[in-house]
């Protein structure tokens, strides 16, 4: 067991990262360790990650412990870099988190200069000044080199930035080179966000935390309506809309709700997020109240204006549409499902459901169209099962007729007129394995009840009997 | 005599209060619209071609069955504003019981179609145990049914509570032709105040809700109009020379009973659905001649659904004429 991470405190006894546990107590014996818990550290990692977004939507995670934050054209928002680099610091340092922070033009040097230098801000014209004094394990290498570099005497950067570049290249390989051109800015360093960048948003920071659920989803509508001038520019409407919330002690709640249609309309756009509320109601603590909160568009679609007609048709489509985002809102989005029939003689596979917004959606885009079905085929049942239900026949007519007698769920039926058979077989370009073919029967038993029963095979086929099954209910 | 006046025209105004409540046609009005209907052909005669405004908005509220029995006992036909329960009394009559809720919807459907280009969807909220029990909605038995498997979108909300959400949700949009509603048994978290709750919102949004009680006691609701449906054989198969096909099932059949409306005698009926044409017809009895509630013998114990409390105690004997508590 080793320490591997250490407060301020210990640090003053002269504890050191990676020491052995025994050894940490022989020199302080009251000394309080603590498991490591790496999912929390993760999970807090995140949170941290979430409140950043607050300052910009580009936010990635880097290693245990640290966050980059690219905040290009967004530091003039807070004054400039000087006053977000404090403002971040101070904010974090709040929360109850020792935290060193730098900027510069590339990751690789901020990374540096926040580990081992103070937190600055690093014009572009000292960059290499800034990382020369700073020592090699600076630039992201891996341990062997780092000793390797340090034997050869190379301990800090400014020794590498002056050496040539082909001895060093060949010795300690590419990775270093790569390294240190990205710590100097030569070589491009992308980082990658967390979350995909919202196309539009908006956001609204408040003196005085809201709490109410009320104020919040009027907060919402307006901040709906900051958005309807960016969303008609560009001709289009939000399928998908994000609410942040962020909380006062530093959590981040989002709230996702999707739209059958592009929409615009700040009233639709609130009331999408009226029902999430009503769904998650529980899930919500609000706490002290939210400071900041911001509507993202996730997804935009083409908004194709409509003309209203006399007859009010549109009207009630809109009112479907309304319907259906508000169950999805509500519910999920798979609650309310259509159907869509496809090329299938399988009766199971003949017909997809979709939810209804894709058919919503979809109808739309194609006007309705359907496959239809080419081939002749008997009547199809009412209600179908997920899965066949095996049945115990009793007298069945050899080689292919239907059923005399059958017990289903424990009950016998006495079939008094049977049509069919019907024979499907089976898909082969669809299947894996080969399936036996199966003989549809429509039955009628002496009360009155109609049965759509299968037989699965054929008999004489492979020394077994087959099974019947009960697969839906007729009218 | 201003007294008298007076009286009157209370009197007058309760029945009328009492009319809207029980969602009548006002009697005043009634009767005008009566008075009309029967100067009407007098009017042709004269060659006024003009109908009355009032008389398609009286029809367009109602769904005649078809049968003249039947519609006669419903005063003209289902009400398009109102709940309508329609009952089976075991899951396993389950199938006759959604037959006959989605052939009413067919009917509604291809009605609406003759008259305007907007066809509006159907919703089926499904029960999870009935659905279990008594399968999915299958799009393409419902379009050999008669109703455009397009045209219908289904619900599956996990609770009860839910259900009663989308179903009210669904009726405030109007954005549907019908809401077929399916419950299970006789929950207890769904009586009468969460049917009268529903009720008064299809009135408001002047759209009909069909709640299917698959395998469910009678209870008391606020639903103006309830059947029981129970399955019945179908007849064979029509050839074109007049006779029938020995050994096939044709149309399907439903034993239906009206049994709460405003008449106190329940009415049975079977009807054959021709899916086809959309239209009921009537089944002559003479292979079935037992009483409704009454059935004939078969191998499995008559048990009702498990629903929240047991089922109350048998009467012992046979009751021969109105065999069931209107």
């Amino acid at each position: 067991m080793r320490l591997t991470a250490i407060n301020e405190r210990a640090e003053m006894i002269g504890l050191k990262q990676g020491q052995g546990v025994a050894e940490a107590k022989a020199i302080c014996p009251d000394l309080d360790v603590v498991e490591e818990d790496p999912v929390a550290d993760r999970k807090l990692l995140e949170a941290i990650a979430d409140w950043c977004d607050r300052y910009t939507p580009l936010v990635a995670i880097d290693g245990k412990d640290g966050l980059f934050l690219d905040i290009t054209g967004c530091a003039h928002l807070f004054g400039g870099e000087e006053a977000l680099l404090e403002d971040i610091l101070i904010r974090i340092s709040r929360l109850g988190f020792d935290v060193r922070g730098a900027i510069s033009s590339a990751p690789g040097l901020s990374w540096a200069v926040a580990r081992f230098d103070e937190s600055r801000i690093v014009p572009p014209e000292a960059m290499e000044e800034a990382l020369a004094p700073l020592p090699v394990a600076c630039l992201r290498l891996g341990e062997e080199i780092v000793a390797a570099l340090q034997k050869m005497g190379l301990k800090q950067v400014g020794d590498l930035l002056a050496a040539p570049r082909a001895p060093l290249a060949r010795r300690f390989g590419a990775q270093l080179m790569l390294r240190l051109d990205q710590a100097v800015g030569l070589v491009e360093e992308p980082i990658s966000p967390r979350r995909p960048v919202a196309q539009l948003s908006a956001e609204r920071r408040l003196a005085e935390p809201v709490q109410a659920e009320e104020d919040i989803l009027q907060l919402a509508r307006q901040l709906a309506e900051t958005l309807k001038p960016g969303l008609e520019a560009r001709g289009v409407g939000g399928r998908s809309f994000e609410l942040l919330l962020f909380r006062v002690d530093g959590a981040v709640f989002r709230i996702a709700a999707g739209a059958s249609q592009p929409l615009r309309e700040p009233n639709r756009i609130a009331s999408l997020f009226t029902e999430r509320f009503g769904a998650i109601h529980n899930d919500l603590d609000v706490g002290y109240g939210f400071e900041i909160i911001r509507l993202n568009v996730l997804q935009h679609a083409s908004f194709d204006a409509m003309q209203g007609d006399f007859v009010g048709e549109d009207r009630q489509e809109g009112s479907l549409a309304a319907f259906v985002d508000r169950v999805a809102a509500r519910l999920g989005p798979d609650c309310l499902q259509g159907f869509e029939l496809r090329q299938s003689h399988i009766p199971e596979r003949a017909v997809r459901s979709l939810p209804a917004m894709a058919i919503l959606a979809s109808k739309r885009r194609t006007g309705e169209k359907d496959a239809g079905h080419g081939f002749f085929r008997g009547e199809r049942p009412l209600r179908l099962f997920r899965m066949p239900e095996l049945v115990e026949t009793i007298a069945a007519e050899v080689p292919d007729g239907p059923p005399r007698q059958f017990r289903w769920r424990r009950v016998m039926h006495r079939v008094s007129r049977a049509e069919g058979p019907e024979r499907l077989s089976a898909e082969w370009w669809v299947e894996e394995k080969e399936e036996p073919a199966r003989d549809y029967f429509q039955v009628e038993d002496e009360e009155g009840h109609r049965f759509w029963l299968f037989r699965k095979g054929l008999y004489g086929r492979g020394g077994t009997t087959p099974d019947w099954y009960m697969h839906g209910v007729f009218a | 005599m201003a007294e008298a006046a007076v009286a009157r025209e209370t009197l007058f105004a309760l029945r009328e209060t009492i009319a809207r409540l029980e969602g009548r046609p006002i009697p005043a009005l009634a009767a005008a619209a009566h008075e009309a209907l029967a100067d009407k052909p007098v009017r042709e005669a004269m060659g006024s071609a003009k109908s009355l405004p009032t008389e398609p908005t009286l029809e367009q509220s109602l769904l005649p069955i078809g049968i003249d029995e039947l519609d006669a006992a419903l005063q003209g036909g289902l009400p398009l504003d109102a709940l309508t329960e329609i009952r089976s009394l075991g899951l396993r009559d389950a199938g006759a019981a959604s037959g006959f809720a989605l052939a009413l919807a067919a009917r509604l459907h291809a009605r609406a179609s003759d008259k305007t280009a907007a066809k509006s969807p159907v919703l089926w909220i499904g029960d999870t145990v009935a659905t279990m029990e008594a399968g999915l909605p299958y799009a393409i038995g419902i379009g050999d049914f008669g109703l455009e498997p397009q045209a219908l979108l289904q619900a599956s909300p996990r609770k009860l509570d839910d259900a009663l959400w989308v179903a009210e949700a669904a009726l405030g949009s109007a954005a549907f032709a019908v809401v077929i509603l399916e419950v299970r048994g006789n929950p207890a978290r769904f009586g009468l105040t969460e049917s009268r709750r529903l009720a008064l919102r299809a009135k408001a949004a002047g759209r009909p809700l069909f709640l299917l009680r698959q395998g469910g006691e009678e209870e008391a609701s606020s639903a103006l109009f309830r059947f029981s449906v129970e399955p019945a054989p179908a007849q064979a198969r029509p050839l074109p020379d007049g006779s029938v096909l020995g050994g096939s099932i044709g149309h399907p059949a439903f034993r239906l009973t009206l049994e709460k409306s405003r008449n106190p005698a329940p009415l049975s009926i079977t009807l054959e659905w021709n899916a086809h044409d959309r239209r009921f017809a009537p089944v002559s009895d003479v292979h079935y001649p037992a009483f409704p509630g009454e059935h004939t013998a078969h191998s499995g114990a008559d048990l009702p659904a498990s629903a929240d409390r047991p089922d109350r105690a048998k009467a012992l004997g046979s009751v021969l004429a109105f065999g069931r508590q209107a």
